[in-house]
């Protein structure tokens, strides 16, 4: 029952702060939609086929939830630290890695709401209408949880570093990249990169119109074993790195 | 038997730098805290008292030592013991209102909304913060804040409460107030506290015991009247009548010699009694009357700096 209460405090927290700077969320959302726009009608310009657009409409869409979902871990450890509020989460009898665990979850919840409502939008604004399958919940975390084990390493690094926002800024586009590899290249290496092997099969359910349940088992087992060795791994550096900056006192230094 | 709250054995810190020499913040360094009682540890700045409390909340892992609450050694998930504040007013979220923070605190400590209902209601009153209850944190005055921060330790209703430096920054008296809670505290529940602090005044009023750290170790640990009464034998006020301008010339330098209208006060250390009846002699010698001699009851600080001093020699 801790557990539980320690997560519905952290989900009230997320969506009070998000309410109440709700002219900075919808300004970001704003500010993301006509980059969005941009990006679209540049690709149209350049005469790109429908399912290039409709790829375009999924991969960003994906793009943006990484990266609420990698902010939640890591811009948000620097913040706490910065506040003074970080080391008050390590005095809980819950861990901090399971209370990071929650807020992951709990931005999960409100950014889907706000993401298919964007989603929505970019459908609606560009007219291209993808195959809304509920399968593809599963698929979308799946992906991110690999995210979110490269969230937990670096919000680790930032335990001990505290000024990696540079580093950070860097692997915000490195998931373009990592969206756009299954695209321009054919090789088994996408199994073992995070995010590319989820966006291909999340392309193929909402882009290509394959029924979720009609994905081949094994390509959906890749993508949870693939998903899980990123997440424990982020999550075991996490934990290691945590104990050098319990050793070195950095806990709360900024 | 009193049980202990908090037992802290043979602490040891030591920071490597690079390419500089290791910093040690604690060397072996020992305190118990019955329950119940409220403890100052008192330090200069650099001293180790910051270390030594992150090492009891666990956010400090020792190179060597133990902390015990309640007989349990405990080196991972302090909470059930323990809440802190740790930085004053910066350990609440400041988006959030003195009633979300105080939701949020009792929630993290895996607390039912339902049952810490009441308890906020009783905190809000006793802080009279019941008119700021929907006000943003960072909206709140730094003595506010610093309440809410205490409320919020509060909230999690651990036995043991750490403070560091519960009164910084404040002004007289908001820190007249929160001294009276934190006594308070312990006076009506079974609170036990550990409070760093630079204000002598403070940890004068507030704590039953003192442990002095200096460059990482103990350098005392005593109840503020058995540091006082090692001191008080030694200082003396003597008051003699007429001006006796000439004694600054016989006396040693580290007598004061005050000359008012009428009279001369002299405020003195004196080693021991042989030193007394020297001085008695050199009033006669000089046909001088004594008007009184009082034991002089000594300032809590000039023990800490005495002590810090002796430390140093």
């Amino acid at each position: 029952m801790k557990d539980l209460y320690v997560f519905l405090a952290v989900l009230k927290k997320y969506y009070i702060e998000l309410k109440r700077y709700a002219f900075n969320t919808v300004m970001m959302m704003g500010g993301i939609y006509i980059l969005f726009a941009l990006i679209f009608l540049g690709m149209q310009s350049f005469n790109a086929t429908p399912e290039t657009l409709e790829s375009t409409i999924v991969g960003f869409a994906l793009w943006i939830f990484a990266i609420l979902g990698f902010s939640e871990l890591s811009w948000s450890i620097l913040e706490e630290a910065r506040n003074g509020t970080l080391e008050q989460l390590y005095i809980s009898p819950v861990s901090f890695g399971r209370i990071s665990g929650y807020r992951v979850l709990a931005s999960f919840m409100v950014n889907l709401l706000l993401m298919s409502a964007f989603l929505m939008a970019m459908m609606v604004g560009t007219g291209h209408y993808l195959n809304l399958d509920p399968g593809v919940l599963l698929l979308v975390f799946l992906t991110l949880l690999s995210v979110y084990g490269i969230g937990y390493m670096m919000g680790g690094l930032a335990l001990i570093f505290k000024k990696v926002q540079a580093t950070l800024s860097i692997f915000q586009f490195l998931f373009i990249v990592l969206l756009m590899i299954p695209a321009a290249l054919d090789s088994a290496i996408i199994y073992v990169l995070p995010v590319s092997w989820g966006s291909v099969l999340i392309n193929d359910v909402m882009v290509r119109g394959t029924p979720f349940l009609e994905l081949p088992l094994n390509s959906v087992m890749i993508l949870l074993l693939n998903s899980l060795a990123y997440f424990a791994v982020g999550y075991l550096v996490f934990g290691y790195l945590e104990k050098i900056a319990k050793q070195k006192g950095l806990l709360g230094h900024y | 038997m009193t049980e202990m709250a908090l037992e802290v054995k043979g602490l040891n810190k030591t920071y490597p730098q690079w390419r500089k020499e290791s910093v040690e913040a604690l060397r072996d360094v020992s305190f118990d805290l019955s329950k119940g009682e409220v403890m100052g540890l008192l330090g200069p700045n650099g001293a180790g008292k910051t270390t030594a409390i992150k090492c009891v909340c666990g956010l400090i892992l020792p190179d060597t030592g133990s902390v015990r609450f309640f007989g349990e050694e405990v080196k991972d998930r302090v909470a059930r013991y323990v809440s802190a504040v740790l930085e004053g007013n910066r350990n609440i979220y400041w988006r959030l209102s003195t009633r979300e923070n105080l939701e949020f605190f009792a929630g993290l400590q895996g607390l039912s909304p339902s049952s810490v209902r009441e308890d906020i209601v009783s905190l809000l009153k006793t802080f009279k913060l019941e008119e700021k209850e929907n006000v943003p944190a960072r909206k709140l005055s730094r003595g506010m804040q610093q309440k809410l921060a205490l409320g919020c330790a509060l909230i999690r209703d651990t036995p043991l409460l750490l403070l560091d430096e519960p009164t910084l920054g404040l002004d007289v008296e908001t820190s007249l107030e929160l001294r009276n809670y934190i006594k308070e505290l312990v006076r009506d529940g079974d609170k036990t506290i550990l409070l760093s602090s630079h204000d002598m005044n403070v940890v004068e009023d507030v704590c039953d015991r003192v442990v002095i750290i200096n460059h990482g170790r103990v350098v005392a640990d005593d109840t503020v009247k058995g540091l006082k009464d090692i001191f008080k034998v030694q200082a003396y006020e003597i008051g003699l009548q007429g001006r006796w301008n000439e004694l600054r010339d016989v006396l040693p330098e580290h007598y004061n010699i005050d000359i008012r209208d009428s009279h001369t006060v002299i405020n003195c250390q004196l080693k021991d009694s042989k030193e007394f009846y020297r001085l008695v002699d050199l009033f006669k010698e000089r046909r001088i009357e004594i008007d009184h001699v009082k034991t002089k009851e000594p300032n809590f600080e000039e023990i800490f700096v005495k002590l810090l001093d002796g430390d140093r020699r």
